[in-house]
């Protein structure tokens, strides 16, 4: 992979300065023991890179997306003159200007082809190479190698432990009271659900219609508060005390149809759960914390016929905290004419997400090369000369 | 195009598939649950029958001390409040121990003609303090062990049980011309009468006038509950002398004797009136709002046939072939909801008759400490965070989570089945029970059909547009997220589709479910379908 800097502001200083970046080793770690933190959000349903980091620069993005495109005329956040931030996550951008998030584009899972929404998130918690190749979470792997105290500890916040936490290595699961509100595409999935039995479609659209739609999104919890809100600011507690690793999931982000008010909510619940978990943590522990976002898999690149997109190959991964140098797009742009795109349809994946998950393992916990290829992402191609150890 | 007897079975004469069950595959098989579950010792009371009825006194005897007390210029309100809790705590846990008992029988049909009839004899758990006692009470020693014999026989149980007797007001009629009513200035109350002749038999709009109403309750006096034992008896001098025609029956004499009642009961189950009305009601409830008739008339002549006899009603029920058609057409009451889906995620354990929490359930661990926890992290306690740690997580985080004056490490052990009466003063887990309740009783209350508690004497709707409105899908995919959050664990959904949907699962419902965004939404969607909503 001859991966790196896409951003055209970077470029340059990335070209001459790439051999003098310091590599962050296991023994820098060792001297500051147990005082970084690691979160990971998984972002379920599959999460449009595209629609999130646009790349408005490429000459063929407008045509494939007609009604989702943006220009920074038309509102989208300009990052470096060829991709921009959608307007939904305008909350991000003082981290961006902060340098305290990046974003890694065209990346994805080993998983190909099957497009299976529940077989890909298992790849991308498992960690694996193929579907079922890992029964465990990745992140519980990286338990057991880690350098770790008793000090350190991980956590999911669910109600019940996700696959990347699973496994024979301690940790813990917390729930906030408030439930995880129901994205807009798991609104629409429901309608669907009911389309053809007209008595449970009209109770449907009526429950839309008023406000028990709210209550389903909500899940039922009497509050109005984003459970969103209330799971980073769980997670943010438990990192300022003795828990060193957390996990979480959003969901929301399988926008097949009207993905432009799908998207935009399931982005702001995004934009909410980083800056609360930076609020919560305090200026000096976000110091010392990396927050990685990522998806099972990307979206289609083109739109399709009701205003949304389809389930594809090439994503996009997010990358936040106080520890990393940010305010770039990392990756290896593929480009979008027709000839480039995966099976004519999807963005080519041209980075493994896997070895972002690795390299933050690597910098934040020390853990060996040798246990993140054998161990905990079998298969994976690793080591010190990643670029998203300079991330 | 029908479905398999297994599933249909399971659906319509059930409360659904749950996964590894033996499933009926026969009409013959469904019978025999019926005498099986008629045998059975349910959860509830859930200190046994024989011990309920010492309490059921006791609770009698403590609200009369309290009344003694005040009497007396001494009243001790703590007290009063204290024994009305207790028997409020009661009727919670037999409430939510009826939702486990009807998940986890493996007698289905059984179950749900213990629902059925305890419906078609409604009675309000809340109507005093000792009808909460008395309420589970009534279904384990009338309703379930009874439902497989003669109508006869359980009608004149279900009528003469104290319950029936302090909800319809019996307990309070007497009758005017007796020495007691003289002497106490009280007087006839109709309402049992009106119910039983409306409700229990003969069905409204059958005939019957309101001379007949009167009548019957005139026969019903005597019939009270004692106030010590709360044991049905019959009190002569409370009983209106005299003969008294009821559909052209004369019944009575100058010594009035329970007999009376007796053959009034008898009389009115035999009715033809009667024999349609719940005929008609079985196979509404069972089969279709419109009740066929070719699934009545047989019915109706075998109840003629052999004086009554339910099981062979059902029998001829089931030997139609309407029975097993057109599945669909009838929604799921709120219980058959709730109770189905726990089925289906296999939620309760039968060692224990508890809700498993995929959370919690190896996690032999004391409650966490939530105030502990509330100062550690201040700005959390807001926000009313709960946890559940998982097992193995437990050892070293010990020091953290464990209550300073709780046994670490050591694992209480799990309620039994039968808790002691007491077993209330000793709460397992809060968070545990809490979320067991939401998901059982409370979620009942909020979709409308709290147990043991119906609206009026007619007890539940049923009707399909009643219970298919927008609140009420609102509260069932909100269940079915919860309980697929809590329960499913890491099922697959295709799976999971397969196995509790069977061959009633839709084209689109197996489409849609496959493509679901996650697993949680995926296993949401199957408990929410049409089809498990339907039957």
């Amino acid at each position: 992979m001859t991966e790196f800097l896409l951003s055209r502001r970077n470029l340059l200083v990335s070209a001459c300065c790439l051999a003098a970046v310091p590599v962050l080793t296991p023994v820098t770690f060792a001297a500051m023991p147990g005082e970084n933190r690691f979160v990971t959000i998984v972002l379920r349903g599959a999460m449009d890179g595209m629609d999130l980091v646009q790349p408005y620069g490429d000459p063929a993005f407008k045509a494939l997306r007609p009604g989702l495109a943006l220009t920074p005329d038309t509102g989208l956040h300009d990052l470096d003159g060829f991709f921009g931030l959608n307007p939904a996550a305008g909350d991000l951008l003082p981290l961006w200007k902060a340098r305290e998030l990046s974003f890694v584009h065209a990346v994805s899972t080993p998983y190909r082809d099957e497009r299976s929404h529940f077989d890909g998130q298992d790849m991308l918690e498992s960690g694996g190479g193929h579907v079922s190749d890992e029964k465990t979470g990745w992140l519980n792997r990286a338990l057991a190698v880690m350098p770790r105290s008793d000090d350190r500890r991980a956590i999911d916040i669910n109600t019940s432990l996700e696959l990347i936490l699973s496994g024979p290595n301690d940790s813990d699961v917390w729930s906030p009271r408030s439930d995880f509100s129901m994205g807009l595409d798991e609104l629409q999935f429901l309608k669907r659900l009911y389309a053809n039995d007209p008595a449970f479609a009209k109770a449907m659209e009526e429950a839309v219609r008023t406000d028990m739609a709210a209550d389903i999104l909500r899940g039922g919890a009497k509050n109005g508060g984003s459970g969103t809100a209330d799971i980073a600011r769980l997670a943010g507690g438990m990192l300022r005390e003795k828990y060193r690793i957390a996990s979480f999931s959003i969901n929301g982000w399988d926008t097949h149809v009207g993905q432009k008010n799908q998207f935009a909510q399931a982005v702001k619940e995004l934009a909410l759960a980083i800056n609360t978990l930076k609020d919560t943590l305090g200026p000096e522990l976000w110091k010392t914390t990396i927050v990685v976002a990522m998806t099972e898999f990307g979206r289609t690149a083109r739109e399709n016929g009701t205003g949304g997109t389809d389930h594809g190959t090439g994503g996009c991964a997010l990358l936040a905290g106080g520890a990393i140098d940010g305010g770039k797009v990392l990756g290896k742009w593929p480009g979008l004419a027709d000839d480039k795109l995966l099976d004519g349809r999807d963005l080519s994946p041209v980075g493994d997400v896997r070895e972002l998950a690795a390299a933050m393992l690597f910098r934040q916990f020390g853990v060996s090369p040798d246990d993140l290829t054998a161990k905990i992402f079998p298969g994976l191609s690793f080591d010190r000369s990643s670029p998203y150890l300079r991330a | 195009m029908s479905l398999s007897v297994q599933t249909m079975a399971a659906i319509r004469f059930g409360y659904g598939i749950r996964p590894g069950e033996n499933p009926v595959s026969h009409k013959d098989d469904l019978l025999a649950r019926v005498s099986a579950g008629a045998r059975a010792v349910p959860a509830f009371p859930r200190e046994g029958l024989s011990e309920r009825w010492l309490a059921v006194p006791q609770l009698q005897a403590d609200l009369a001390d309290n009344r003694k007390d005040a009497k007396a210029g001494a009243p001790d309100p703590d007290q009063r409040k204290r024994v009305q809790q207790k028997a409020e705590r009661t009727l919670r846990q037999d409430a939510g121990a009826r939702i486990i008992q009807a998940a986890i029988s493996p007698n289905g049909f059984h179950e749900r003609l213990a629902s059925f009839w305890v419906d078609h004899f409604s009675v309000l758990a809340r109507k005093s303090f000792p009808t909460r006692l008395l309420t589970p009470l009534y279904e384990a020693e009338v309703i379930r062990p009874l439902l497989g014999g003669k109508f006869a026989d359980l009608l004149t149980a279900a009528i003469l049980h104290p319950a029936m007797l302090i909800y319809l007001d019996q307990s309070r009629s007497v009758g005017p011309g007796s020495p007691g009513g003289a002497k106490r200035k009280a007087g006839l109350n109709e309402n049992l009468a009106r119910e039983m002749l409306e409700l229990h038999t003969l069905g409204a709009g059958s005939g019957y006038s309101q001379s007949d109403v009167r009548s019957a309750a005139m026969v019903l006096t005597g019939i009270t509950v004692n106030n010590d034992t709360m044991r049905m008896e019959f009190r002569r001098p409370i009983a209106e002398p005299g003969r008294f025609t009821v559909l052209g029956t004369v019944y009575g004499s100058d010594k009035r004797t329970l007999d009376d009642a007796l053959h009034l009961l008898a009389d009115l189950s035999a009715r033809p009136e009667t024999v349609h009305y719940i005929c008609r009601k079985l196979v509404t409830h069972f089969i279709a709002d419109e009740p066929p008739e070719a699934v009545m008339k047989p019915m109706r002549e075998t109840w003629m046939a052999t004086g009554g006899d339910l099981t062979a009603v059902y029998a001829a029920m089931l030997d139609q072939p309407r029975a097993w058609t057109d599945e669909g057409q009838k929604i799921k009451l709120p219980f058959d909801y709730v109770v189905s889906g726990l089925r289906a995620l296999n939620a309760v354990d039968p060692g224990t008759l508890q809700i498993i929490d995929t959370e919690e359930e190896e996690a032999d661990a004391p409650p966490p400490a939530a105030p502990k926890l509330a100062a550690a992290t201040p700005d959390m306690a807001g926000a009313g965070m709960a946890m559940a740690p998982p097992n193995g997580s437990m050892a070293p985080a010990a020091g953290t989570m464990t209550p300073t004056d709780g046994p670490a490490g050591s694992a209480p052990p799990k309620p039994p089945a039968q808790m002691k009466p007491n077993a209330g003063t000793a709460p397992p887990a809060p968070k545990k029970q809490n979320f067991a309740r939401a998901l059982t009783s409370q979620a009942l209350v909020r979709m409308g059909q709290p147990v043991w508690q119906p609206p009026s004497p007619a007890g539940f709707e049923e009707g399909f547009s009643v219970w298919v409105t927008p609140s009420q899908l609102a509260e069932r995919i909100n269940w079915a997220r919860q309980a697929a959050r809590r329960l499913a664990g890491d099922e697959d959904p295709r799976d999971f589709l397969k196995a509790v949907l069977a061959d009633a699962a839709r084209e689109d419902t197996i489409r849609i479910v496959g493509q679901a965004p996650n697993r949680l939404h995926a296993i949401t969607m199957v408990l929410a379908s049409p089809e498990f909503n339907r039957r």
